[in-house]
């Protein structure tokens, strides 16, 4: 422009054709951005609505109402009380809930709370990236309560909304709509997830710091006391209680008794399980026949106890085996766990060695089930107090005498519940016929004790995974023999055979299955095509948990230990640093690819380093120069007949400016030929 | 909003090689160290060479975000809220990429340069193109002082942003090392430059507006306007007022009647004023500033006019391109 208009200066610094940001002016959130940063609330707040207060969710929703009003300029900002009756309404219904002062849950919704307020006060550019980062904490906080796949490829995309409302922070409203934001945030996303994935292989799993309050729901699975009935109401769940990958095949479902819990306490037609010491035995050596390997993915139950087969030596995690065999984690299990097991299958579970802890495997209450403790010793004594034989009749007793397996055994009441059932009503769950033995055993001052767990399972056919559920809660009994340490009865065998060697749904009569229709495995029966996608979805999941849910310290030592040999601290580190960088490297090779220079021809690439070598020798191309010219001019120096240095110039032009025309020779053949004779040339440079 | 010893103006005809302060900062090391790393050129590309990246400090909250999330994931020992701690940092490395991409390949040259008086905003054209392929967006750019400017460069290859930069002296004015930044795509990051593209602008002195000098003794015969304020001709007698020559008040009148009264004289002016620099009395930047009032004066009047500053002469003329010569004379009087 020239200084055409010097009058005109003046009149556009005022007013600008681009208008500036004015100082002073105040700041406004992008359009863009605070549209996604309103659906990012509602993503992110939706999956946490069952753990958080539903006048917190009112708040959120309301808040965000008020948000879209002054987003359209029907409203103002609140006014100071409205904002206030906000914060006392969050505070009370969090101090309402039920939750515990230092809860996750607490924590979780005075989270919400402040990410709902935030929105109607966010005036600033910080406000909105501390909006931006809350959201960011509250999807990581969901996976505090749930961890499936669906979560998180749900979460996933959550976070492609958040990161949208922090890339339209960066852009123009005016020159970018807000799909082109999401955009941006999906590729950005896209192109971290296999940096992440190298850091998540990587990167040192450390110990916790400090114990946190993990988030509590409802128990579920086996109690550490039982009423007979109480596992039938288990029996109606088709839940899955956890997964067990062995390293070889699965043992038959005889086998497979998975040990939990063990009831030592019998009063009041109620079982309990009692406080035991951490065990104190030798296992057999690893070389025993009988172990075998495998891993167990509990899901979240709420309690300590976990599930094995016998016997069971902890092979990863805090946990520890009791004197009464049992596995026990240190904390309560509140979401996946993984465990490695090794099971001696064969192994005999010897006798305590403090008398204490047999006493407890022979105590009766006094006064309660007098009828079937004196069957007990009239039958003993005519048995000659012969263990073994008391025993076989007993469970020749249940087979011949007419008791009967049923989900819904008549009302026992509680007091000398074992006396009713063992001669009354006589039908009942795995829980009656474990509990009447126990009674029956420590009645003749045979050591005994009910212990509850899974029994069976089912084979997924596509991973070869076996997957437990609730309904596989079974009860059996354990008598100490002499001479043959720590038996395992099954009374339920006895009755309904079925029951062991197929499964619950074999076991039960007509009525009792009509009772359980309805629950998706027994629908998907007759349906192949439904039941293989159910086993396909089932095995996905699996593999979630087992590959990434699952993966701790413990397995990332495992997992690692195959490709970097010893896993210390350094190598990690070091495998952490490299693998970034390289996975980093691909990246900026993929965004850059198309910054690169234009492609050169090899003709060029050709000449230039023909070039450089003679300059190192004294013969630069000058600037006018045609380079057939100079290749002429070198060849005529370098002593070569004018005939060849023609040739060669010759070669070089149509190299350059006409490749292909000799029909003779395909022009990759007729480089080779010069890059051939500029070598000779090169030669003569340097020694010539 | 003008700096007033804002280190970057610096009026040309300081040694161009001499100390160029990086702005908004005083520090000469870095200035030196900064032309070295960036010399001056009119058209520059940008490239892994010139562009410096850091965290922003909303940068640094995110850092504190990853930070308290890998807490959370260790003490819960959640798989997956370590995975949302990972995936937030792999993020904020593919961010490093994506930012400093935004200004790579990048060039920038001043596509032309403005002029101004002192105290006004100069204009400057400042071209950026991008090579072909993917669009850049949320560059901002600026001097240091002034506005900055967004520019996109979403489907078009290349685009002209205009800076105002305030002028603070007379002379040729280089706005010194031109800020581009961007936070894009998240804000966390920012990369910038400065380059010095030697861009200069003639800064007019600040016109002061006042009557035209009278008496430019011209002669009888060829004056054709006459002007009442001369003083060649006794024309009239009239009251005396503030600022009347001295010589030309009636004593005797005075001494009669106690009023001061003056002598009024025309003279034939001629239509072609001299502005001369020596006809001017006070400080030699209120002088120029007081003959910079005059011609543009003159120039609004469609009076021919001359300028004499010093030895040069610029002769008696009119237009535009006249005033610009002479404005521009003005400028660089005393700077060369």
């Amino acid at each position: 422009m020239a200084t055409g208009n010097i009058f005109e200066a003046q009149r556009r610094a005022a007013a600008p054709d681009r208008a500036p940001a004015r100082f002073g002016a105040p700041y406004q959130i992008p359009r863009n951005s605070l549209a996604l940063l309103m659906l990012a609330q509602l993503a992110v707040l939706l999956p946490l609505t069952p753990y958080v207060s539903p006048w917190i969710i009112g708040v959120a929703l309301f808040c965000g109402f008020w948000r879209w009003q002054i987003y359209r300029g029907r409203w103002s900002y609140p006014a100071r009380w409205v904002k206030g009756a906000l914060v006392l309404l969050s505070a009370s219904a969090v101090a309402l809930s039920q939750a515990s002062a230092f809860s996750v849950e607490t924590a979780t919704m005075l989270c919400c709370a402040a990410f709902a307020l935030k929105l109607i006060e966010m005036k600033t550019q910080r406000d909105a990236y501390l909006v931006i980062f809350l959201a960011y904490f509250l999807i990581a906080v969901a996976f505090l309560f749930a961890q499936s796949l669906g979560q998180a490829a749900y979460q996933l995309l959550a976070s492609i909304l958040v990161t949208g409302a922090m890339v339209a922070m960066n852009q123009r409203h005016n020159q970018v709509r807000p799909i082109a934001s999401l955009k941006v945030a999906a590729s950005l996303l896209l192109q971290a997830l296999p940096i992440m994935i190298v850091v998540f292989l990587f990167f040192p799993r450390l110990a916790p710091l400090w114990s946190v309050p993990l988030p509590g729901s409802a128990q579920t699975g086996i109690s550490d006391s039982v009423t007979p009935g109480e596992i039938a109401r288990l029996s109606q769940s088709d839940e899955i209680a956890f997964r067990v990958e062995f390293a070889d095949r699965v043992p038959g479902n005889r086998s497979l008794y998975f040990r939990g819990v063990v009831f030592s306490h019998y009063d009041e037609g109620t079982w309990r399980q009692l406080a035991a010491l951490p065990a104190d035995f030798n296992y057999p050596s690893t070389t025993d026949e009988s172990a075998i390997d495998y891993s167990v993915l509990l899901e979240s139950t709420q309690r300590n106890w976990l599930f094995a087969l016998d016997l069971a030596s902890p092979l990863s995690g805090p946990t520890t085996i009791t004197q009464d065999f049992r596995l026990q984690s240190s904390e309560p299990v509140t979401s996946l766990l993984r465990y490695d097991v090794r099971s001696f299958t064969a192994a005999r579970l010897p006798a305590p060695v403090q008398s204490q802890m047999l006493r407890r495997d022979l105590q009766l209450p006094a006064d309660q089930e007098m009828r079937t403790r004196a069957f007990a010793r009239q039958l003993y004594a005519q048995l000659g107090e012969d263990p073994d034989a008391y025993l076989d009749y007993l469970l020749r007793y249940i087979r011949e005498q007419p008791y009967g397996y049923t989900l819904n055994p008549p009302a026992a009441g509680t007091r000398d519940s074992v006396d009713r059932f063992w001669f009354d009503t006589r039908r009942g769950f795995c829980t009656h016929y474990a509990g009447a033995l126990v009674v029956l055993l420590r009645a003749v001052d045979i050591p005994a004790r009910m212990v509850g767990g899974y029994q069976g399972g089912e084979v997924n056919p596509v991973t070869g995974h076996l997957v437990v559920r609730s309904r596989d809660a079974h009860a059996w009994v354990e008598a100490l023999l002499p001479e043959r340490g720590w038996l395992r009865i099954d009374p339920t065998a006895a009755v309904a055979p079925n029951r062991i060697e197929q499964g619950l749904e074999a076991a039960l009569s007509d009525a009792d299955r009509a009772a359980r229709a309805g629950f998706a495995n027994g629908l998907l029966d007759g349906m192949p095509l439904l039941s293989n996608l159910a086993y396909w979805a089932e095995s996905i999941d699996h593999r979630w948990n087992m590959w990434v849910v699952g993966f701790d310290g413990a397995q990332q030592q495992k997992t690692l230990s195959s490709w970097l040999g010893d896993v210390s601290p350094t190598r990690l580190g070091l495998a952490l640093v490299i693998g970034v960088a390289l996975v980093m490297a691909a990246v900026a090779g993929v965004l850059f690819w198309r910054e690169r220079a234009a492609p050169t021809s090899e003709a060029v690439r050709v000449l230039l380093g023909f070039e450089r070598t003679a300059t190192r020798f004294g013969m630069p191309r000058a600037v006018s120069e045609t380079p057939s010219d100079y290749l002429k001019r070198v060849a005529e120096a370098c002593g070569l007949g004018s005939e060849e240095g023609a040739g060669l110039a010759r070669r070089m032009s149509s190299a350059l400016y006409d490749p292909g025309s000799d029909e003779a020779e395909n022009p990759s053949d007729s480089l080779r030929a010069l890059r051939r004779d500029l070598l000779r040339l090169r030669w003569r440079l340097a020694f010539g | 909003m003008a700096a007033p010893n804002a280190p970057t103006q610096r009026i040309d005809g300081a040694p161009l090689n001499g100390p160029r302060l990086p702005p908004g900062s005083r520090n000469e090391r870095f200035g030196k160290w900064l032309d070295q790393r960036i010399p001056p050129a009119a058209k520059i590309t940008l490239s892994q060479r010139n562009i410096f990246i850091f965290p922003t400090r909303t940068g640094l909250g995110f850092a504190l975000l990853l930070s308290l999330l890998l807490l959370a994931a260790i003490n819960y020992a959640n798989a997956l809220v370590y995975g949302v701690a990972f995936l937030l940092l792999s993020l904020f490395l593919v961010t490093i990429l994506y930012t400093y991409r935004n200004l790579s390949g990048l060039t920038i040259e001043v596509a032309s340069s403005g002029s101004g008086f002192v105290g006004e905003d100069v204009a400057f054209e400042v071209r950026l193109s991008r090579p072909k392929g993917r669009g850049r967006e949320g560059i901002q750019l600026g001097w240091p002082g002034a506005l900055k400017q967004w520019c996109e460069l979403h489907e078009r290859e290349a685009d002209t942003v205009q800076l105002y930069v305030p002028a603070a002296r007379r002379g040729l004015f280089n706005p010194g090392r031109l800020l581009i930044e961007t936070f894009f795509p998240l804000g966390l990051l920012r990369a910038w430059t400065w380059v010095d593209l030697s861009a200069s602008a003639i800064v007019y002195p600040k016109p002061i507006f006042g009557p035209l000098p009278d008496a430019n003794h011209g002669h009888r015969d060829d004056g054709v306007l006459i002007d009442p304020r001369g003083s060649d001709d006794f024309t009239d007698i009239r009251a005396y007022q503030a600022g009347d020559p001295v010589r030309h008040i009636l004593w005797r009148s005075y001494a009669r009647e106690g009023e001061l009264a003056v002598k009024q004289y025309a003279s034939y002016v001629e239509p072609r004023l001299w502005l001369s620099l020596d006809d001017m009395d006070g400080p030699l930047e209120s002088r120029l500033s007081r003959l910079t009032g005059h011609a543009i004066s003159c120039h609004r009047a469609g009076r021919e006019f001359g300028l004499r500053l010093g030895s040069s002469e610029l002769s008696p003329d009119a237009g535009k391109d006249h005033l610009e010569r002479v404005l521009k004379e003005l400028a660089l009087y005393g700077h060369g």
